[in-house]
């Protein structure tokens, strides 16, 4: 797939900072406000997807090949399990917030809630971009 | 019981299949062999353990509540294991630990196994989830993850049959789960809440006629996934289109699972609504539709899956009937038609394994090639008909005796019931006894002479499974003893509901 | 106006019915299915909404006066709800998109009648 035109990929290459910025935002403060994870990795890997769109594959699997995200993905999957271990193993149930829940409202609190956002904002970001990419070269719709 | 044993039997396969594609891209680095495979087969067999360690508890009339996040239900998410509960996981995780040991071979010529692995760990823990839960959305998150699982698997060779397979179970396999969370919604709105047990307390002070809408939703929705007649257009073709261990895994355990739904759901929550009369009638046209529909079929894999249609209507006609011995032999039936469809399917992936095709009219003569595999087809075959000394005998027997026992009481349809079954069980002997002479008997076509015995490892499943079928058969009590407790948690809502909501 | 919401719901869940019977082009049923979801997800939201309430976000002055919160707060149980079903449609409808992509690759064609039947 070829790129697009030349101020389609200035406007893309200006606005992929920022919208990247914002997603991570989106998900790192996904304890404190609404939206989290999914709407955070939604707006990541759109941010990329923008950028595939106005570049060509080529460019933006330099940033987050296929196998990459792959292991992203798979990444982001294991980290929401083994934090969930963490309430096992601190003898309690699965899930359960055993991390110090911190001071409300600020930004390091709640737990493992931040950390869970953050798996889960790795795990969209990296799932969002794979069915993206296998659309594209048609390896078929394996989520 | 190993402890957290009911989060730790969902949380097993969901890590498996999160770990497969890390483990595929690690081993083909490191140039190792079959690296997927065995993690496969050590999950399942973990699996295995973790629900049999559930046993001793449920078989002495506990039922285990765990608390997920350590919320009290009616507020958080819990698990309840009952009879019924864990007598579906154990078929579910049996029959998956077979099929991750039959793929081992099966599946030898495909590409992709990353994801075949990857898709059929997130299905079990989807299995998993729905029979385990206590939660009536969770079950339809479970529900949708197994189903998803499955449509990526039906359409996992990628071929234009199994495509189009895909595509149709998708579309209409996700409008049945769109029924079901609108019956969800609904309860949601009418009771407040969504823990089965509360639910279940619940529903029978609300008004009768403004639970019909959600019960109706709710037999859509799980008819369809269950493939009951006229819902079932999505499963012949998706039996056939899927790879043959995936085939053989949809017919045991996704059917069970389903069924354990429709039980669990219909039965429990809406019970008192004379529920029994439909699930019976149902369960008669499905039988009879199902076997009318194997008879004319020319594909093997094709006729199988009329078949699993027709045997779902027996369970859901011995179920419907409502009395101890009926929902016995109609669980009895389930846990059988576990062991011999999942057996036969594997058998015909064996055919196709060695010979290509699941053609019948372009096979013959394989008993020459093939004896072993001839004899467990035999088996499988006299099993799913009821002929005695097997087990798919015992549980229609069950069935026949519920249903004279029923009409003895004055409900003549319980005849009627008897009658039907009987009937539908010379056209299952007649379509099976087809098949049987067209793959394994007559003129054996040339390019089939040197095809040869299928492999060691994909008979040994098959083995197992037919030596259960003959065990059973002979020893039906054993079968009966497994199913008591199912049948007990089934009728025992009262108990469900006190233990599920924490003895409150 | 309370019901203005539910008969929204109502109208894209028989629309979504609507398309998925009668429409006979995958892209129009995929369309369909969407459309039935979001109806659905439109009648979760409406169960738990309740005019002039606020989000259900524990804050230390709702805290203070519990029964405050529970008199003024919208349920936020269909909302999780809403939102575990909108990441599960997510996935159906990646899934059912990149089959339609195989499919019109196989038959050139996204109409449902043009595509070869199964043989019996």
């Amino acid at each position: 797939m070829a790129g697009m035109s030349p101020i389609v990929r200035t406007t893309a290459r200006l606005l992929f900072p920022f919208t990247f910025l914002f997603g991570a935002y989106v998900v790192i403060h996904g304890h404190l406000t609404p939206g989290g994870g999914f709407p955070g990795g939604v707006i990541i890997a759109a941010s990329f997807v923008m950028l595939v769109l106005a570049y060509g594959i080529e460019r933006a699997q330099e940033r987050v090949g296929f196998t990459r995200a792959e292991v992203l993905e798979s990444i982001g999957g294991l980290t929401i399990a083994i934090l969930g271990l963490f309430g096992l193993l601190a003898g309690v149930a699965f899930l359960q917030n055993v991390f110090p829940l911190g001071e409300f409202g600020r930004l390091f609190s709640g737990g493992n809630l931040p950390l869970l956002y953050l798996a889960v904002g790795v795990k969209v970001t990296a799932g969002i971009l794979l069915i993206f990419y296998a659309m594209l070269f048609g390896f078929g719709g394996e989520e | 019981m190993i402890p957290h044993a009911p989060i730790l039997a969902i949380f097993l396969p969901l890590f498996a299949a999160f770990l497969m594609p890390i483990i595929g891209i690690l081993s083909r680095k490191r140039g190792v062999n079959h690296a997927r495979e065995w993690v496969a087969i050590a999950a399942v067999l973990a699996e295995l353990v973790i629900v049999g360690s559930m046993l001793s508890e449920v078989l002495s009339g506990q039922i285990i509540l765990y608390k997920l996040g350590n919320w009290d239900p009616p507020w958080g998410i819990a698990l309840v294991i009952d009879g019924l509960g864990l007598f579906a996981a154990l078929i579910v995780s049996g029959i998956s630990a077979l099929i991750v040991g039959y793929s081992f071979v099966s599946m030898e010529k495909d590409t992709g196994l990353d994801q075949y692995y990857t898709l059929l760990m997130l299905m079990l823990a989807g299995m998993m989830g729905v029979v385990l839960t206590g939660d009536v959305f969770n079950l339809y998150v479970f529900f949708e993850i197994m189903s998803i699982a499955a449509y990526a698997l039906v359409a996992f060779r990628r071929n234009w049959q199994s495509i189009e397979a895909g595509l149709k179970y998708l579309i209409i396999g996700s409008l049945g789960t769109s029924f079901i969370i609108l019956g969800v919604a609904f309860l949601y709105g009418l009771a407040g809440s969504l823990n089965i047990a509360h639910l279940a307390q619940n529903l029978p002070f609300l008004p009768a006629t403004t639970l019909i809408l959600p019960l109706g939703l709710f037999v859509i929705g799980l008819g369809i996934k269950i493939a009951m007649v006229p819902l079932h257009m999505w499963m012949p073709d998706a039996y056939q289109a899927a790879p043959p261990p995936v085939a053989a895994l949809f017919s045991g355990a996704t059917a069970t699972v389903g069924l354990y739904a429709m039980l669990r759901v219909v039965y429990m929550l809406f019970g008192a609504f004379g529920i029994g009369a439909m699930l019976a009638g149902l369960g008669l046209v499905t039988m009879v539709l199902g076997a009318l529909m194997a008879l004319v079929q020319r594909d093997l894999k094709r006729l199988l899956a009329y078949s699993s249609i027709s045997q779902i209507g027996y369970v859901l006609a011995g179920v419907g009937l409502g009395t101890t011995l009926g929902i016995q032999g109609g669980l009895f039936h389930l846990l059988n038609n576990a062991i011999y469809k999942t057996m036969l399917f594997m058998i015909a992936g064996t055919v196709v394994y060695r010979v290509g095709t699941s053609n019948m009219d372009k096979l013959g003569g394989l008993w020459k090639n093939m004896p072993v595999t001839g004899a467990l087809f035999g088996v499988g075959a006299l099993a799913i008909s009821g002929v005695p000394p097997l087990n798919g005998f015992a549980s229609k027997w069950t069935i026949y005796m519920a249903g004279v026992e029923a009409g003895q009481g004055g409900h003549w349809p319980g005849y009627a019931i008897t009658v039907i079954a009987l009937i539908t069980s010379a056209l299952t002997l007649a379509y099976f006894l087809k098949a049987f002479s067209n793959i394994f008997l007559g003129q054996r076509p040339g390019h089939l002479a040197d095809v040869k015995e299928s492999p060691r490892s994909m008979m040994f499943p098959i083995m197992l499974l037919g030596v259960l079928c003959v065990v059973f058969g002979i020893l039906p009590q054993i079968g009966i003893d497994l199913v008591r407790p199912a049948q007990e948690a089934l009728m025992n809502s009262g108990g469900y509901i006190s233990a599920g909501l924490g003895g409150m | 106006m309370m019901h203005f919401n539910y008969i929204i719901a109502m109208l894209l869940i028989t629309l979504g019915l609507y398309c998925l019977v009668l429409k006979r082009n995958l892209i129009k049923l995929i369309i369909g299915l969407a459309i039935l979801t979001d109806g659905i997800h439109m009648f979760l939201i409406s169960l738990g909404y309740r005019m002039e309430g606020i989000a259900a976000i524990v804050t230390d002055e709702m805290t203070s006066v519990p029964s405050n919160f529970a008199a003024r707060a919208v349920d936020p149980v269909p909302q999780a709800l809403v939102l575990t079903s909108i990441v599960i449609n997510v996935c159906i409808l990646a899934l059912a998109l990149s089959l339609s992509i195989y499919a019109y690759r196989y038959y050139g064609t996204l109409e449902l009648e043009k595509i070869r039947r199964f043989k019996e």
